[in-house]
């Protein structure tokens, strides 16, 4: 068996130990109604089950990227499948260092679905080994990617904690201007979250019925009095609602009498394949949009106050304290990874530690806002709900920097990707 | 109106203190609330709350607020993002951004090159933004640091009832002192803190445990950091401190670095590409090209003498070589190069060729030919030739007389004075063009005459001909604030990591006619604080919950009995 099959092989078992030890979480909590053992033997005894599941799905995780590692000759990190992969590696080690601190098996409810989130995001993009380029070749790819990554981990941890605090403590009986306001943004985020789960799903599932439709982009390059043509192929992996700016359709197969793209992609979309990312999210918007509403039917409610329930034992100061303080130990490791190791390689490979390249410019915003955070959490007496606020926000952030940048900005870090 | 700030224990703090720097007892409020005290800087009056103002006082006050930090954060991050809406102009080569950014945005590309977002980072605004954040670093700093510095040098051991009472760790007891006297209570509850490296001060049945002060300074050292790395950005327009050019190298020839004294050679550049089966199998559907090397070796050289005469050659000395590589520039003492780009450009460098005697069919001696320096005379055994004239790119204008049409060895061609046996002694011209194309298209031999049938200029083989085949472009660049950018950074992490992963922990504890009271406070870390007072709890027989500690909205303190 090749090194690369063991890898794949690592993955899927981190993938389905994590699913397992999510239901292993929420039989400690959700169950003790149902068992017959004391509620808090119960309890201990099923989150250390869940514990011991995730432990598992980490070594495969580690598998997966040894395996990896020493089958490409360098660390897996460097296209957008292998960091998301990645990623989901650091919260899951997060979460597994958390857990100690705080046993708390609510996080684990919440933590391994990220974690497998993030892992099906990641399997949307091409997953074969790429050979580095020569910009790519340096040993800061490995140090500025894993602190920056692990920092991002701290920060999804406190969001996560911050989206469970909002959970529990909104009042979602209340009609109330403020707190009607509050529970509309807790649905818009689980909305988004389910929005993540909804893209990966759908490619996944595209994909694996074999979908496909190609276009030709035809590009006029003038270099002094010479002109030539370059074509480039893109292949879409959902059926093809916008088509790329100026291109043609070669092919496309049907899909519920869809045949031709509707309407093609602005000219202003500045990032790699612009037209086939808007037209993923179109579909992922759309799909998400049916999920949601077929979840609201069957739940007579809001997504939101469907889960506070589950919330009911949980201190929500504890929360507040696991958000803020994952924020304030990430704060630091971000800083360093995603600001001073990369400005670091920056000055080694491009001759200037700082150029306001997009990435870098969100990887300064991000910081800032967590900056405004902590300021305003240490002398402001910001706490409970508007800190579990900026908590969410703040890693919206930190997935548009990874996502968003990549999608809508042109820039030195953009990869290719669906 | 003067506020009586003296306490009733008699100390006398600044105007603005919240709480008495000495025993903690709060001043502002009224004296029933059981409220949790709002800790932050201890209750310290910071040197910005002064009586009466003046103008330099109200600037210093504005700088001196957290609130107007962070509007100014907020405002740095927004306008950061709205810098990334459009590329920034820096970022093309060669356009005109009055009219680039309309052409390929339309409306809102003008509107956007209209309001200065396409310059964003260099702004005016933007980098008086930066300089208020300094600012703003600088007052808060000094604003806080020395009062809290004053505060926490003098802590009472024994604080004020009130000021235990309402912290948000708190716990009263009445322990039973018949089987250990007061005193070793005391003994045994402070050594079970010094294990935990608590600095524990006890006097007349009071006792105060303190840990990691030092982790209070951090944000004060990540602020001084980041003065640093934002100063280390100003130096950068000093003259000198920064320079950023980029320049191109053909392979072989030294190229003068402007405003150094260094010439840079470019021996030879590599473009390596991966094997087609060495690539994803992605990469190979869609064709890739991908890179696996760029790589210029070169050559640094320092200019001894006749640098700037433009009459002679500048003499070089080696002092430096490289092989420049995308992810390793050459770094020689302040100056950097760094590999940008290249091209192919194929170009004549220079030739060994020899005179061939075609009668005897004999070869002479080999010289060398330089396409853009080319000596005054040669010599190849028994030949001389006199370089009369040279054309780099030949032609001939209307009147079929020859010109050059650039300084470019396009279609180099020599005219040189050939003397030597069997040639007439005055000697006897003969054109030379050192391509071969070049001689068929201009018919060198009908120009030479018959001059042609009795000698020739040429090259052995084609490794006599040195070729320059790719030019490389690199970034020269000075950057002298470097040192300084990291040691901002550095200074900035030690501080950041200082506050963030230690706490400022403080337990507290008066014992008044055999009733116990203890508060605790620290930073962060509310669960590690309790866990350390159950623990010293427990050293002298008190077990408790940890919940216990927790004063709730501060109503909920009871007595308990041991």
């Amino acid at each position: 068996m090749s090194l690369i099959t063991v890898s794949g092989y690592g993955l899927l078992a981190a993938f389905i130990f994590y699913t397992l030890s999510f239901f292993g979480f929420f039989i400690a909590l959700a169950g003790s109604k149902f068992s017959k053992r004391d509620p808090k033997e119960h309890k201990q005894r099923w989150a250390k089950i869940g514990y011991s599941l995730s432990v598992v799905g980490f070594a495969g995780h580690l598998v997966y990227f040894v395996a990896r590692w020493v089958y490409g000759g360098h660390i897996p990190v460097s296209n957008m499948y292998e960091y998301m992969t990645f990623f989901s590696l650091t919260i899951a080690f997060a979460f597994l260092v958390f857990y100690l601190l705080f046993r708390s098996p609510l996080l684990g409810l919440f933590c391994t679905p990220l974690a497998m989130i993030m892992i099906a995001y990641a399997a949307v993009f091409p997953k074969d080994v790429q050979p580095l380029i020569p910009g790519l070749q340096s040993k800061w790819l490995m140090i500025h990617v894993t602190t920056a990554a692990l920092g991002e981990a701290f920060f999804a941890i406190g969001f996560v904690a911050g989206v469970m605090y909002l959970l529990k403590t909104i009042n979602f009986q209340s009609k109330q201007k403020s707190d009607v306001r509050q529970q509309r943004g807790v649905e818009f985020t689980l909305f988004v979250i389910l929005m993540v789960v909804v893209f990966a799903g759908s490619v996944f599932t595209f994909n694996s019925f074999g979908y496909q439709a190609q276009f030709v982009k035809k590009t006029v390059n003038v270099v002094g009095s010479e002109t030539s043509v370059s074509e480039e192929k893109i292949n879409y992996v959902l059926p093809p609602i916008v088509k790329p700016y100026q291109s043609e359709l070669v092919k496309s197969d049907s899909f519920l009498g869809l045949k031709k793209p509707l309407f093609t992609a602005p000219a202003w979309m500045e990032g790699v394949n612009a037209g086939r990312k808007l037209n993923t999210i179109i579909w992922t918007i759309l799909f998400s949009a049916i999920i949601y509403l077929l979840l609201r039917l069957v739940l007579r409610r809001s997504l939101g106050s469907a889960i506070h329930p589950i919330l009911k034992d949980i201190d929500e100061q504890d929360l507040d304290e696991i958000s803020y303080r994952t924020i304030a130990i990430g704060f630091p490791i971000f800083t360093l990874g995603a600001l001073i190791f990369a400005m670091i390689w920056a000055a080694q490979a491009w001759g200037r530690f700082w150029g306001w390249d997009p990435k870098e410019t969100w990887a300064l915003i991000t910081w800032l806002f967590y900056a405004a955070y902590l300021h305003l959490r240490l002398s402001r007496g910001w706490h409970g709900l508007k800190s579990a606020w900026l908590s969410v926000i703040g890693f919206l952030l930190v997935m548009f920097t990874l996502v968003g940048v990549n999608l809508l900005l042109s820039g030195l870090h953009s990869y290719a990707g669906v | 109106m003067i506020d009586n700030t003296k306490c009733e224990c008699g100390h006398q703090n600044h105007v603005g203190t919240v709480l008495c720097e000495s025993c903690g007892k709060p001043l502002v409020e009224e004296v029933d609330s059981n409220e949790i005290l709002e800790m932050r800087y201890d209750g310290v009056a910071r040197r910005s709350q002064r009586a009466n103002p003046n103008i330099l006082d109200r600037v210093w006050n504005f700088f001196s607020s957290v609130k107007v930090a962070v509007y100014l954060i907020l405002s740095t991050l927004v306008l950061s993002t709205l810098g990334t809406i459009y590329p920034q102009e820096n970022t093309f080569f060669d356009i005109d951004p009055a009219v680039f950014y309309e052409q390929r945005y339309g409306w809102t590309g003008e509107l956007y090159y209209v309001l200065g977002l396409s310059r964003t980072y260099e702004s005016w605004w933007f980098v008086s933004l930066l300089v208020m954040i300094g600012m703003s670093l600088v007052v808060c700093s000094i604003d806080r640091v020395l009062p809290l510095y004053r505060a926490l040098s003098k802590q009472k051991i024994a604080k004020h009832p009130q000021f235990l009472r309402r912290q948000r760790v708190v716990y009263q007891v009445e322990p039973d002192f018949s089987e250990r006297p007061q005193a070793q209570w005391l003994e045994q509850f402070a050594a079970r803190l010094k294990k935990r490296r608590y600095k524990v001060r006890s006097e007349n049945g009071a006792l105060m445990a303190e840990k990691n002060r030092f982790s209070r300074w951090g944000p004060y050292v990540n602020h001084i950091g980041l003065i640093i790395f934002l100063i280390a950005i100003l130096m950068r327009s000093i003259p000198g401190w920064h320079m950023d050019e980029h320049y191109q190298f053909p392979e072989g020839e030294v190229v003068a670095l402007p405003g150094t004294n260094y010439y840079l050679k470019n021996e030879k550049f590599t473009a390596e590409f991966y094997d087609k089966q060495e690539l994803a199998e992605h990469q190979q559907l869609r064709g890739d090209v991908v890179a696996s090397l760029y790589e210029t070796k070169a050559i640094l050289y320092e200019c001894t003498a006749d640098c700037n005469n433009p009459l002679k050659e500048p003499q070089l000395e080696k002092v430096h070589e490289h092989d420049i590589r995308v992810n390793s520039p050459l770094d020689y003492d302040g100056l950097m190069a760094y590999q940008v780009h290249y091209e192919l450009t194929p170009k004549l460098l220079g030739v060994n060729v020899s005179v061939v005697d075609k009668q005897q069919n004999k070869r002479f001696d080999k010289f060398r030919v330089d396409m853009s320096n080319p000596a005054d005379s040669y010599q190849s055994g028994p030949y001389t030739l006199e370089l009369k004239n040279y054309y780099p790119d030949f032609a001939q204008d209307v009147n079929g007389r020859p010109i050059t049409k650039s300084s470019q060895p396009n279609t180099p061609a020599f005219i040189f004075l050939a003397k030597g046996p069997g040639l007439s002694a005055g000697g006897e011209i003969f054109i030379y063009f050192v391509k071969d194309i070049d001689k068929q298209t201009f018919r060198q031999d009908e120009l030479n005459g018959t001059l042609a049938y009795r000698i020739d200029i040429s090259a052995a083989s084609m490794e006599d001909v040195e070729i320059s085949m790719y030019t490389s472009y690199l970034n020269i660049r000075v950057e002298q604030a470097m040192p300084f950018i990291w040691v901002g950074s550095f200074i900035f992490m030690v501080g950041v990591v200082m506050g963030m992963y230690w706490q400022h922990r403080r337990i507290w504890l008066r014992i008044d006619e055999g009733r116990l009271l203890l508060g605790a406070h620290t930073n962060k870390n509310w669960y590690s604080l309790r866990k350390d007072v159950q623990w010293a709890l427990d050293g002298v027989g008190i077990e408790i919950e940890q919940e216990a500690l927790d004063n709730k909205g501060g109503n909920s303190i009871e007595l308990n009995h041991s």
